[in-house]
């Protein structure tokens, strides 16, 4: 049986960490923070099929999404509203950047999946388990990103 | 110039051709594309100096489209800009003929970089 290989919290949080300086400023850092309570307005998830299988997903508070968002398009916050459409897409583009990081953490070689995003919690698979959770908080908000490892004896 | 960007994601596509200008490339003309198909499109018909496209796009993603242009003749210059910066991955763009491969996240001096060859050589 071969050993189902996990991402270590500190490999996650690096990678979570580059992607929100990146692209969302480095004025306002990420800080680790304990679980607690995270009302999910929007979250999305991709997953890896391959040598290594898994599932990376991010939860966020709907305010957050938005912001991020504006952030991303570089939108001026005292004028445009943002919709849906374009905070999904954010969200999606968020997790695929932090999933396809993953992805190249792991052995190879494997496929990513486009991202499914969720205006809510996204469901996951039942024959997978957590293997790593980053609980930080952004602007004094908190969010959630997780890692998910399929178990063979469990496919 | 003509610069052809090709990612489904509409933020992602905003995010690049706001990196082109900080990286210093303002004045080139942009043509977007939202996946790999629509890319192909639009290379037969803008002919583009250079395309920058994602990898995973709905429709055909960024190694097909590569295929595709190769194999009809197109020798247009190709790069990637994708969430995945493996080695396997950099191994598959070159060997399908892309000139380099940007991993998300990315800054101005990434893109500059590998562009300064194409854009000012």
């Amino acid at each position: 049986m071969s050993t189902v290989v996990e991402p270590s919290l500190t490999d996650v949080q690096m990678v979570v960490e580059e992607v929100w300086t990146s692209f969302l400023g480095a004025e306002d850092p990420l800080l680790p923070m304990a679980p607690g309570t995270l009302e999910v307005g929007w979250s999305a998830a991709v997953t890896v099929s391959g040598e290594w299988q898994g599932a990376v997903s991010v939860e966020l508070p709907r305010s957050m999404a938005e912001e991020i968002t504006r952030r991303m398009l570089d939108l001026d916050d005292e004028v445009e509203e943002v919709g849906d459409d374009d905070v999904a897409d954010a969200v999606g583009e968020l997790v695929n950047m932090i999933g396809g990081n993953v992805k190249s953490l792991m052995p190879g070689p494997s496929a990513l999946s486009l991202p499914v995003v969720a205006a809510g919690r996204v469901a996951r698979a039942s024959d997978v388990v957590e293997a790593c959770r980053l609980d930080a908080s952004w602007a004094g908000a908190p969010l959630l990103v997780s890692v998910h490892v399929r178990h063979p004896e469990m496919g | 110039m003509k610069i052809l960007v090709a990612d489904d994601s509409r933020v992602m596509r905003q995010i690049v051709i706001r990196t082109l200008r900080q990286a210093g490339y303002a004045g080139h003309d942009i043509v977007e594309a939202e996946n790999g198909r629509e890319a192909l499109d639009k290379v037969r018909s803008e002919s583009p100096d250079l395309v920058l496209s994602d990898w995973n796009m709905p429709e055909m993603s960024g190694i097909d489209l590569l295929a595709t242009l190769r194999q009809s003749g197109s020798t247009v210059p190709f790069g990637f800009v994708t969430s995945e910066g493996s080695p396997d991955m950099r191994a598959r763009a070159s060997a399908g003929g892309a000139l380099f491969l940007i991993a998300k996240p990315f800054t101005p001096e990434a893109f500059d970089e590998v562009l300064a060859p194409v854009l000012k050589g």
